[in-house]
């Protein structure tokens, strides 16, 4: 049976989600950003398009963290998943 | 929809504490927006009237343009015609000094004789103050300070919209509409709660996500121009300028109404209010258009724009022109029309004023259910007397929203005798005077007694508003009879919800001293709980 999910051990959960959640909407904008050609122009309405997308990325991973049975589990998973994409991006030749 | 009793659980918990945080800065949020839906006239009713000469026609206006920068060369810089003037616009040509935040506005016109009058003067600041006070969810701090905590506060909007539909899910058909008016307060309530939420729900998801960009935007784009910015690329904006052209030198303008319907002839539909002239960084003389078209959504809270040629009427970049957009651009613009209610004309404006009021009234059940269910935990907890907290907290869910509407009521309503002396500092203290009075009489009060008092002082404090318009008739012609009516309109259901008021449980915040004492004789067990219905 799986152990029961509490609202007690939050602390660790939003610190996950606020940060590793933001590293993951940043990278998720950065892959869009590659996919539309974005390189030097963010305020062309394809650049402002990919800044969009940082707020509800960022806002899903930081309402739905608390389903992770705990804060060492939020910020293994959502590590794991950032440095997915990151390493992607840097694949990519994306970085600056 | 079935969901595990625990995730349940926890998502409650989650949602009363976000919510707790933020429900009184979002009620703020939401009642000061839903009066920024009628920003232009609100400011049609507060800017007071101008000495200038009455504005010249179209036509004329070159002339006018010519008597400007001959007097005020540095007005070259950037200047405005407008095609449609008013209370708010009286004169024809303006252009303005200092900084984006804080300028200075020229209004320009011909007197009879012909010669030139020039005013300092802007529009009534009263409806930017109410902006502000949107933007910042009331907080009186430097815009630097308050948009992060403003974007904190979205955030964890956000997540109280997420925890209270997953809360919501296993009950939702059932409880849906089902509004159970009864001896049970708290169960009305919650239903009141539920029905709001769920039918406003993608207005809120809206809400909440553009609220996120809008406060912290700089900083995601710091953070993308950091990550991923390409600094061997050759930037488009550098591109090497092209070379002058001869017209660059003397360059032969059309009039501003020629230029309007070379626009318009392009764009039908599109109404022009107001031509900026100025030039870009190569020195051509450049045109910028705002106006408005009601079948497509616009980038501005009241206006889209197009930059065109003013020397030959062709349209030079239309990212933000509405319906001549292209799909990226009307997507970005879409963001920013879902959040402002800039489409669809007026009755998507009244659907967003309504929106934003229901949208308020969530935050404030929330905040009762909070503090009523806080009661109960302690009560079976042993306390009898109410925690120091609970009772702060209720002082709070009654002192804040009734002293934000009663503020930004006698704020707008000062407008009228205050007439050029206005400035936004002015606005803002009477504002917070009138704030902070309320909250301090709740918390002294007690959330009961202060509420039976206050509600009846905010429902009085929007009838000063139409009592401005009649009190300075002879000064302010009366020409907004829309202000005046949602004012009356929101203080008589003040005064209606206030008649509901009345004695709940004993240890209730809402528990009223000096009724309690006549009724000690009845049994506390079949009280009936009632809540004041603000």
């Amino acid at each position: 049976m799986t152990p029961h999910l509490t609202s007690r051990n939050w602390a660790g959960k939003t610190a996950a989600g606020l940060v590793l959640g933001l590293a993951l909407a940043l990278g998720v904008s950065g892959l869009l950003a590659a996919l539309l050609g974005v390189r030097d122009s963010f305020f062309s309405p394809q650049g402002q398009f990919t800044m969009w997308i940082i707020a509800p990325v960022w806002c899903a991973v930081l309402s739905l963290c608390f389903l992770f049975r705990n804060g060492l589990r939020a910020w293994l998973w959502l590590g794991v998943a950032a440095a997915a994409v990151w390493l992607t991006l840097f694949a990519l030749g994306s970085l600056s | 929809m079935k969901v595990r009793t625990d995730i349940l659980r926890m998502y409650k918990e989650i949602h009363g504490w976000v919510g707790i945080v933020s429900g009184l800065a979002l009620f703020i949020a939401f009642f000061a927006g839903a009066v920024t839906m009628f920003e232009e006239p609100i400011q049609r009713w507060a800017s007071p009237p101008t000495s200038l000469s009455a504005p010249v026609p179209l036509e004329r206006a070159p002339e006018l343009v010519e008597a400007v920068l001959a007097a005020h060369p540095e007005a070259a810089r950037s200047y405005d015609v407008h095609l449609e003037t008013g209370p708010e616009n009286p004169a024809r040509v303006t252009w303005s000094q200092g900084s984006r935040r804080d300028p200075q506005v020229f209004l320009a016109a011909l007197a009879p004789d012909g010669s030139l009058e020039v005013e300092e003067q802007a529009a009534s600041p009263v409806a930017q103050f109410i902006d502000m006070l949107h933007q910042q969810v009331g907080l009186p701090f430097a815009h630097e300070v308050a948009m992060p905590i403003m974007g904190a506060i979205s955030l964890l909007y956000f997540i109280a919209l997420v925890s209270g539909v997953i809360v919501l899910l296993p009950s939702l058909v059932s409880d849906f509409f089902a509004v159970r008016v009864g001896k049970n307060a708290k169960r009305m309530w919650l239903d009141v709660h539920n029905v709001l939420g769920i039918v406003s729900l993608p207005f809120h998801i809206i809400m909440a996500l553009t609220a996120v960009v809008f406060a912290f935007h700089d900083e995601f784009y710091d953070l993308q121009g950091a990550a991923f910015m390409d600094r061997g690329a050759p930037r488009a904006q550098m591109a090497p300028p092209a070379p002058p052209s001869p017209r660059a030198q003397d360059p032969e303008l059309l009039t501003p109404a020629e230029l309007a319907q070379r626009v318009e002839s392009q764009a039908p539909g599109f109404t022009i209010r107001a031509i900026t002239y100025h030039t870009s960084r190569e020195g051509e003389p450049q045109a910028r258009l705002s106006g408005h078209d009601p079948r497509f959504g616009l980038r501005g809270p009241t206006f889209g724009m197009v930059e065109a040629d003013p020397v030959t009427g062709a349209l030079t970049d239309t990212t933000y022109m509405p319906g001549l957009q292209d799909a990226w651009g009307a997507t970005i613009t879409s963001f920013f029309a879902l959040h402002f209610g800039s489409f669809g004309g007026a009755p998507i404006r009244w659907s967003y004023f309504l929106l934003g009021l229901a949208g308020a009234m969530l935050f404030y059940t929330g905040n009762l259910l909070w503090v009523e269910s806080r009661r109960k935990r302690e009560r079976k907890a042993g306390a009898v007397t109410q925690t120091r907290a609970t009772r702060a907290l209720g002082a709070l869910t009654v002192g804040v929203p009734l002293g934000c509407v009663a503020g930004i009521a006698i704020t707008l309503a000062a407008a009228k005798p205050l007439g050029t002396e206005a400035s936004a500092g002015i606005h803002s203290a009477i504002y917070y005077v009138v704030f902070t009075g309320f909250v301090a009489w709740a918390l002294v009060r007690g959330a009961a007694q202060g509420a039976i008092e206050l509600v009846p002082a905010a429902a009085l404090a929007l009838l000063t508003i139409p009592l401005a318009s009649l009190a300075f008739l002879d000064l302010h012609p009366w020409s907004q009879p829309l202000v005046d009516t949602v004012s009356v309109a929101l203080a008589a259901s003040l005064a209606l919800t206030a008649r509901a008021a009345r004695h709940g449980p004993r240890d209730s915040v809402w528990s009223h001293p000096r009724r309690e004492a006549q009724a000690d004789t009845t049994s506390h067990a079949t009280a009936p709980e009632r809540k004041p219905a603000i």
